[in-house]
């Protein structure tokens, strides 16, 4: 009787054994299989495709959930922040007057120049030639957004990508063929030249990742304070010059640093971004 | 027929998962946190699920979604799909050969 029970379970291992032994099997065919098709897929660049169709396809929806997450975080921060609110409102007030009194003072800069310009006989700058695009989703793990233009309307990588009020979002990274992936200053990837309007002092504006960045290599004899607008400049060329960056939040000068660095806020905000332009040419 | 069906189910699923949260949920921000819904779901899944069906399904679907839409400096194509898979497969070796769970009182 004992026996018995003991060949049954004899018998019941081996089948499990081989059981396991053909799964194993199955696995790593299968896993061989499946890293051979997505180097296939990497080596003869057809993963493009395949996202591009999936962009294609996705697109509507995409833009309507974007709408949507922007409508609905815009009602909750207003019901969960007032407070902030009116912080901003307030400081948006003095902000204003600021500005009203800056724009005064550049309009008769403006009508100065434009005087030498007439009494030097000078062309005005040749305009950027930009192109309208929208933005369609954000990535979660990098500081990447994806725009609905791609190489067929002629996108290619390392073209600046602007607002409408000429603030400085990235450059284009990787194109498909109907979409753009646009690679946003805060990336930790990301680096380029910029200067502080005020002062003129030049530094590299460095990403941090998660819309953070600061700009780094400035000289620790200059004075720099808070709220200083920075803008890019052209000594690298990655970027056209005057486009708008961001403005000083924190200024970090350890003695341990040859170097003081400046956290930036961007001027712009990955709520608000709808239309976007792509600089095509600079 | 069951397969098949979850398989549909699957892919439903997690494409919707991932287009709400490339579109939607990138409007709230949560201070220090990334929340990826579709990792989440991968990982609840193979936890939770005695299924391996469904644990490795979970893995190549969701991992393959992540793949399309993840963009910045996108490596190989490919990675989140092998790297959940990877995954599933560890994690179902080791509650197949190292977790017992106590049976009656």
């Amino acid at each position: 009787m004992e026996d018995g029970v003991y060949a049954k379970m004899n018998h019941m291992k081996i089948n499990s054994r081989t059981k396991l032994r053909q799964n194993v099997k199955k696995i790593i065919v299968f896993s061989i299989l499946l890293i051979v098709l997505f180097v296939v897929l990497n080596l003869t660049g057809f993963s493009k495709h395949v996202k591009n169709f999936f962009f294609l396809i996705s697109s509507p929806v995409q833009k309507t959930f974007w709408q949507a997450g922007k409508s609905v975080s815009d009602f909750f921060s207003g019901i969960f922040e007032p407070a902030t609110c009116k912080i901003e409102l307030n400081s948006l007030y003095l902000e204003k007057e600021e500005l009203l009194g800056r724009i005064a003072a550049l309009a008769e800069l403006a009508e100065e120049n434009e005087t030498l310009r007439e009494a030097l006989n000078l062309e005005l700058e040749k305009e950027f030639q930009m192109m309208l695009v929208r933005l369609t989703s954000k990535d979660v793990f990098h500081d990447s957004i994806l725009i609905d233009k791609g190489e067929r309307e002629g996108i290619s990588s390392g073209q600046p990508v602007i607002t409408g009020q000429k603030v400085l979002v990235g450059k284009i990274g990787e194109v498909y063929e109907n979409f753009s992936e646009v690679i946003l200053i805060s990336d930790k990837e990301s680096s380029f030249d910029a200067k502080i309007i005020e002062s003129e002092i030049y530094g590299i504006i460095k990403g941090e990742g998660n819309f953070k960045f600061y700009l780094d290599l400035i000289p620790k004899d200059e004075e720099i304070s808070k709220g200083e607008a920075v803008v890019t400049s052209a000594l690298t060329g990655v970027y056209p010059q005057g486009l708008l960056v961001g403005e000083i939040e924190t200024i970090d000068k350890s003695d341990a640093n040859p170097f003081q660095r400046a956290g930036i806020t961007p001027f712009f905000n990955i709520k608000n971004l709808d239309y976007l332009f792509v600089i095509t040419e600079f | 027929m069951i397969m098949v069906r979850k398989i549909v189910f699957f892919i439903f699923f997690f494409y919707l998962l991932v287009l709400t949260q490339t579109g939607f949920w990138v409007h709230f921000k949560m201070p220090g946190i990334i929340a990826n819904f579709v990792l989440l779901a991968v990982i609840f899944i193979n936890i939770f699920s005695s299924s391996g069906q469904n644990r490795i399904l979970s893995a190549l679907i969701g991992g393959f979604f992540l793949d399309v839409f993840s963009l910045g400096n996108a490596g190989f194509f490919g990675f989140y799909t092998l790297a959940l898979a990877g995954f599933s497969l560890i994690l179902r070796i080791i509650s197949e050969k190292y977790v017992r769970f106590p049976v009656g009182g």
